[in-house]
């Protein structure tokens, strides 16, 4: 076979699974355009926005398929330079043929686990964990709808902190593992580790966000908890979803802080604290500093009002 | 799962011969001789196995069994059915020679995947397998020399754009042989394991076999997986690819071609190396070498 042909017949190849590609996810299942994407970084109020959103009538919620950390984590950081290579089952000259299988995973376990929006509906999928593939996924699905919630990062570095302490809601997974959290045995070492990760995770869903030409909305935590109903409102008129007023109105409440029982919250349960700026009676000075150096530019960006312990960054 | 060739029009499962181990067992030397054989083509370190297997196995093994979770055990038909499609789509792009005409082979060089053998062989029952393994103290020995200081995988690094940072091989040597060796019980592991639960054509191969006497060997890896191969063409690519043939200046100590001594570890290790292998890897060790000795 001559280069020449040989390259033609890709082309040919590669059109045709692209046409292919698009009969198939015109023919069944979870409608793209029905997917509301949910990223940003774990601890920032994904599980509560994700219920309010996923608890109205005709939609559901994915919690947290992982799909976006299967391949952003392969894809950004474990495979180095062999990005542009053509071996790489994920290589830039190849993109349209893996493209369109991650585009069927995502829409086939959809269609799956969810066959109630199957035509119809709103599913959620609450991925902050896997916002690190979220510019694969919002390629592969660009009919999608994204929402990029963001929280401040020494809250969400304090809220992780609790979850892995000992005897935490989390704690139990550990004990498995049989071993002592991180937080534990070496805090500050933990909130190091978290602001990266914090960082990778929010840089990734701001490029994301930034390519995505479909419908989007950026939330910050602290403006969904001081008044939830017209944060939401605003959410679902970004995002061209209809709702009734009333309906989210009571989403909203039936999900509120208030209504989780007291024996449900608190220091080491999932929901904690709920409360911005709580980072000052969590964190030593030094670990606030830690953080703050950390995520510099990403505070400087999304909380330029805010002050740092050391005054401007 | 649909059936074969079908889904992509293109490439046919059973024409994929899949190499899994681990690194350092002379899967490069391996796949070149085959590759270079009219009818055949190398497809190079896709790492599709560590793309899946790296997820399902280490970094959310405690979630297979949530229904939400992506590769959760309750809708492994639906993702098996989509890792099968992105290895077929994924080959059919990159060796449409191979998709085009009946007979030919595509040989996946993919030692550093192994960890998602047994993924890729439930998702590709029909493929070929081979199971190439290498005495455990050869293959960490060789590792501990490849990521020391200037060798060949700073080399590599560098063509990528970075700079290797300091090796445990070099501030931490025994720290390095050990997880060095937990990763060849990891992926020799799963390898087997895939081996072992697969139904099709494959072959278990020892490195040590075919450096003692290549043509014999292959002839028996044609054979074993019912795969066609003119012996004049195979032995003429055993021939050009030997270690004889390889420039001296591009082998020895650093190099990606090293030593090619089956045993050379009695050299390469310390005695407390050579019994931290065996003491992590012994188990493969004795199932997969029973008439060696330890250290």
């Amino acid at each position: 076979m001559t280069p020449r042909f040989k390259w033609a017949w890709r082309r040919a190849v590669r059109k045709g699974e692209s046409l292919r590609s698009r009969a198939r996810r015109s023919s069944r299942g979870v409608r793209p355009e029905n997917i509301v994407w949910i990223f940003g970084t774990g601890r920032s109020g994904s599980t509560w926005l994700g219920s309010m959103m996923g608890g109205l009538e005709g939609c559901a919620m994915w919690n947290e398929p992982l799909v976006g950390n299967l391949f952003g984590n392969f894809h950004y950081f474990r495979v180095g330079g062999r990005k542009s290579g053509g071996q790489y089952i994920l290589g830039e000259p190849y993109k349209e043929t893996w493209l369109g299988p991650m585009r069927d995973l995502v829409l086939g376990g959809a269609a799956a686990r969810c066959p109630e929006v199957i035509g119809g509906g709103y599913l959620i999928i609450k991925e902050p964990n896997g916002s690190i593939g979220s510019p694969l996924l919002m390629e592969a699905l660009p009919e999608s709808r994204m929402i990029f919630l963001i929280r401040d990062p020494r809250d969400v570095v304090a809220s992780s902190m609790d979850a892995r302490s000992e005897g935490s809601w989390l704690s139990e997974r550990r004990e498995t593992q049989r071993r002592t959290s991180k937080a534990d045995r070496t805090p500050n070492v933990y909130v190091r580790m978290r602001a990266n990760s914090y960082v990778q995770q929010i840089e990734k869903t701001g490029q994301a966000y930034r390519a995505h030409g479909g419908h989007k909305v950026m939330v910050r935590y602290e403006d969904l908890r001081a008044d939830t109903l017209e944060t939401m409102k605003r959410i679902y008129s970004a995002l061209g979803m209809s709702v009734e007023e009333a309906e989210l109105a009571r989403s909203v409440e039936k999900n509120s802080w208030e209504n989780i029982p007291e024996d449900k919250k608190g220091e080491g349960k999932k929901r904690r604290k709920a409360k911005p700026g709580g980072w000052r009676e969590d964190l030593t000075p030094k670990q606030v500093e830690i953080v703050e150096d950390i995520t510099a530019p990403l505070l400087n960006e999304f909380y330029p009002h805010t002050a740092t312990t050391r005054g401007a960054l | 799962m649909p059936p074969a060739g079908e889904e992509t029009g293109g490439m046919r499962p059973e024409n994929l011969v899949w190499v899994f181990g681990t690194a350092r067992t002379g899967s490069s030397w391996l796949s070149a001789i085959m590759g270079e054989i009219g009818g055949y083509s190398r497809w190079h370190e896709p790492l599709v196995g560590h793309l899946f297997g790296n997820l399902y196995y280490e970094r959310a093994g405690h979630r297979s069994e949530d229904e939400h979770f992506i590769l959760g055990a309750r809708y492994r038909e639906i993702w098996l059915g989509t890792v099968r499609r992105f290895v077929l789509d994924s080959a059919t792009a990159r060796f449409p020679e191979v998709a085009a005409k009946d007979g030919r082979y595509l040989i996946i060089k993919e030692p550093q995947g192994s960890m998602g053998a047994p993924l890729l062989m439930e998702a590709l029952p029909e493929s070929r397998m081979i199971l190439l393994v290498r005495d455990p103290r050869d293959v960490v020995a060789s590792n501990l020399d490849a990521h020391k200081k200037g060798t060949w995988t700073a080399d590599l690094m560098r063509k990528g754009g970075k700079e290797k940072p300091p090796s445990l091989a070099e501030s931490r040597p025994d720290a390095f042989v050990k997880g060095q060796a937990r990763r060849y019980v990891r992926d020799v592991g799963n390898a087997k394991k895939a081996y072992e639960g697969h139904r099709g054509h494959k072959v278990l191969l020892r490195y040590e076999d075919l450096r003692a006497d290549t043509l014999e060997t292959m002839k028996r890896i044609y054979s074993a997986l019912e795969m066609p191969v003119e012996e004049a063409e195979l032995a003429r690519s055993v021939e050009k690819n030997s270690w004889e043939k390889i420039p001296v200046e591009q082998k020895g100590d650093g190099k990606f071609h090293r030593k090619a001594k089956p045993g050379g570890w009695r050299e390469d290790l310390t005695p407390e190396q050579a019994e931290i292998v065996e003491g992590v890897a012994g188990s493969l060790l004795r199932e997969l070498y029973p008439v060696r000795s330890n250290a």
